[in-house]
Order: structure tokens, then sequence, then C-alpha cells
């Protein structure tokens, strides 16, 4: 029996220009459904799901996922994160990510509702070779609470880490605790209730592409917030506050469509969930 | 005030010319937005400003660099300039940063000579390191026997004189105003010093989304006085 309240590896490959798994194991409460391959897309779209429909005091999660070279692979979420309240132990996900050259994957999870009283620490570590994508993207909701009330969680830690050819190149470190913090205000997050992140990193990156993803967002309704900016290695951050988690998704999705339409020439699928 | 304390005000002194005076690491964009416009809402800006991304990154990286110098570990030393570069992920604040680290290794290297100066500077050079103030200064410091925590406090002084700097000249605010801010900034530098000191390492680089917000945001305002 192992100690982790969940645990998950995928490991895939490309056989004759098709992406598909080698090794698919999960034990506890971490599962993922069977493989879609949308749009006829040569490359699957993997749905995590967690069975117990959320993580509870003290759990531990554990993920895995390699990428061989040229392997493709969209990873998503079949709903919400939500991390019940934790009188004693923080919740940990840890997940680390092999990325061999010209591999190509998509993270994109969907949002994290971290209830009353709820303390969640999750690090994400990608191990990249040169040539490889990434685009990872999370978003963090003010929470849950049965009175109602925003940001009633007690601390939510997301670390991620990035390392090409085996040195550090990212590193992104968001720490919220609500009641020690003027989570409202100037500095944090200037009014607004929903954060977002996009982290993208790609050889092909440009800044003729940041300009059109600028436009891009600049042009989409809703209120909100934004940020775009160059990694110090060929990649970029976005940033987003916004109100929901719908308009953080929208300016993910519209992202994506030019990402993918830049440097592949088509169209992401729609990630159908509900 | 020992004399070695006093060497190391010189650096503190916001006339010392690293070019941080060319940079506002998201004031400006602040300012453009209209939300810091007087005294009391750059006091405001500055407090989040020192102690939720200044204490995280250059602060906790200071005290880690004083500990590393005094184990003689070396590859820590380079292990921090690393990661104090790449957890900006902002490029401007990150790539000024580098600038003013470059020029803060340069006037250090005139003045003093410290053989860990002209290590870091052979780094720089084959570019397996990137270059960062609070690590110059740190080194200086460590140099001159500077206690580990006076050091942290000078340093985290000589950031926020040039911003108040750079406020007066862009809000703008008067002279008087500007030295009022520095002085009740006292009980800020004292207390962000005391967390620093006891912070755990693992709390390396959080940043308040805001504030690294407007650091991107700056790429792209109207009318720019400074280059972040």
């Amino acid at each position: 029996m192992s100690e982790w309240t969940g645990i998950l590896e995928l490991d895939m490959e490309n056989r004759q220009g098709k992406t598909v798994a080698k090794n698919v194991y999960f034990q506890g409460a971490f599962k993922v459904m069977r493989p879609v391959y949308l749009n006829n897309y040569s490359y699957p779209c993997y749905y995590l799901l967690n069975p117990g429909g959320g993580y509870l005091d003290g759990d531990t999660y554990r993920m895995k996922v390699s990428l061989d070279e040229q392997a493709q692979l969209t990873l998503t979420t079949q709903s919400a994160t939500k991390v019940y309240k934790t009188p004693k132990t923080q919740v940990y996900q840890e997940t680390e990510f092999f990325l061999k050259k010209d591999s190509y994957l998509e993270y994109l999870p969907d949002a994290l509702i971290a209830y009353k009283d709820a303390k969640y620490f999750q690090k994400n570590v990608v191990h990249m070779e040169k040539g490889a994508t990434l685009l990872y993207s999370d978003i963090v909701t003010p929470g849950w609470s049965p009175e109602g009330s925003k940001f009633s969680y007690d601390m939510i830690r997301l670390k991620t880490e990035i390392y090409m050819d085996h040195k550090l190149v990212v590193f992104d470190h968001i720490k919220l605790q609500p009641e020690m913090q003027q989570i409202n205000d100037l500095g944090f997050m200037e009014g607004y209730t929903h954060l977002g992140s996009l982290i993208v990193v790609s050889e092909k990156t440009n800044d003729r592409l940041l300009d059109r993803l600028y436009e891009t967002i600049h042009n989409e309704v809703g209120e909100f917030s934004f940020g775009l900016s160059n990694l110090a290695i060929p990649g970029f951050t976005i940033r987003i506050i916004a109100n929901t988690t719908q308009v953080i998704e929208q300016v993910i999705t519209a992202c994506h469509h030019v990402i993918s339409e830049e440097w592949y020439q088509k169209k992401p699928s729609f990630l159908r969930k509900y | 005030m020992t004399d070695n304390a006093l060497s190391l005000f010189q650096l503190c002194d916001s006339n010392f010319p690293t070019g941080s005076f060319s940079h506002s690491f998201g004031l400006e964009t602040y300012i453009q937005n209209d939300i810091v416009h007087n005294q009391e809402t750059f006091s405001e800006w500055l407090k989040v400003y020192l102690h939720e991304q200044l204490a995280y990154a250059d602060g906790l990286a200071a005290r880690l660099i004083y500990q590393a110098l005094e184990e003689n570990d070396t590859e820590k030393i380079w292990e921090l300039d690393r990661i104090l570069t790449v957890q900006n992920l902002a490029r401007e604040s990150r790539d000024g940063t580098q600038r003013i680290g470059d020029r803060f290794l340069n006037i250090s290297e005139s003045i003093y000579e410290i053989p860990m100066l002209t290590n870091y500077r052979n780094q720089l050079r084959k570019k397996f390191a990137f270059g960062h103030p609070a690590i110059v200064f740190t080194m200086v410091g460590h140099h001159l026997q500077v206690p580990k925590e006076t050091t942290i406090l000078f340093y985290l002084y000589s950031t926020i004189a040039s911003l108040v700097q750079n406020a007066v000249r862009a809000i703008p605010l008067g002279q008087t105003a500007g030295q009022k801010v520095i002085y009740t900034f006292q009980k800020e530098l004292r207390q962000a010093t005391d967390k620093i000191m006891h912070l755990d390492e693992s709390e390396f680089g959080v940043v308040s989304p805001g504030l690294e917000l407007s650091q991107m945001q700056h790429e792209r305002v109207n009318i720019r006085i400074f280059s972040s």
C-alpha cells in the first residue's frame, strides 16, 4: 500500500505518427478516463478525475507524466478541483512532467476551488529537453464557504519549476493567505477575485505572436486585467485577474486558439466536459 | 556605527550610480492608472512591494547568500543567482535587475578588491550567472564583516530609498514628502528584516499577483519615464 492518497502515471510515445500510451497506471483516489482522440487528431486527450469528488484533510496526490520524442498530449480535468476544509494537515499535490525533444504537452486543468479553512499546496516540476513545447494553465477561484463569503480558505500555495536541459529556467510561486494579506487590495488581487495563469515554453515564440496575443486578449469582452511577458527562455507568461472562472477560461481559450493557429495551423479542440 | 558599516552605507546612497533611477518595478503602471498619486497611496504600494515581493526574493536571497559566503558554498550562490533571475516573470523587471546588478558589480569591483566579486564577474562573463544587485551588496557586506541582519536591512533601505527618489520625480511628490516616507519606513524595514531572518527557504520567490501584473503591464503603458 502506497503512502499516497492517489498516484497516477502516464507515459506516452509516438508510434508511426500517432501518440499512444505505453504505460498508464493509477492507484487510489486518482484516475484517468479512456483517451479521446478529438477531431481525429493524431494524439489523445486524457481527462483526470478524482473519484472522491474532492481532496480531503491530509490527502497527498502524485502524478507523473512522460512524453517521448514527438509524442503529443492534451491533459485536463473532468471538473474543478475541490479542496475541502483541512483542519489538521494541508492537501499536497505533486506533479512531474518529463518532456523529451519535440514533444508537445498541453495541461489545462479546470479551476481550483478551496473550501473554507482549506490549505492546499501544489508543486509542479517540468523537465524539458530543448525543442519540447509546454502549455500550462491554472485558475484559482476565491473558494467556497457555507456563508457565501469569498477567500475563506486558509492558504493556497502553487509552486511551478521548469527545467530546460536540467537548468532551472522558470520559477513561479504564488501564495494566497487571505487572513494574513489584504487580498482585495492594491498589489494583491486589485479588487478582483479570480486569478489565472498561462505559461508557454516553446522555441517558436516570437514578438509577433506576443503582439497578436496581446491584441486578442485586449479585444476580449468582460471585466478583467492581464499582463503578458517573455520568459528568460523562448516562451511567455500570461496572468489574468477577473471576477469569474468563465472570463479567465475565455481568455485562455482565445490564446490557445491563436497559438494553435500560428504554430500548427489548426484549431484546438473544445474540451467537452458537461 | 563601525567604519565598515559606514562603507556599506555608501552603497545605499540613492545617487550610487547603478542605474536604479530608471526602474520603477511596476510603480509607473500604478501611477499611469492613477492608483498611486500621492504620498499616502505611494506608501501603500511601497509597503506591499517591500513585504510581499522584495522580502521573499532579494531579502531572503541576501540572507541565504550571506550564509553561503560564510560556508564558502559558491555553488549555492550561483544557484540563487539563477533562481532570483528566473522567478522574475516580468521581462522588464528581470532585465532591469540584471543590468543594475552588472553596474553594481562594476562599481564595487573598482572600489574593493574582493576575490568573490571577481569570481562573480567571471561567472557573468562566461554567462554562467545573470547578475543581481542583492548578491553584489551581500558580497560587499560580508567582506566588510557587517553582520548579516544589518546587511539585509541596508540592502532593503537602499532599494526603498531609490524607489522613493523615483516616486518623487514621477508622481511627483515634494522632496520633503519623500524624506518623510523614508523616515516612516524605518519601522517597515525592521519588520521586513525580522521576517526575512525567520523565513523558511521554501518561502522563496513568493510574489503577489497584482504587483507582478503591473510589472508585466508596464511593457505596454503609453507614456514611460522608466524602463520597468
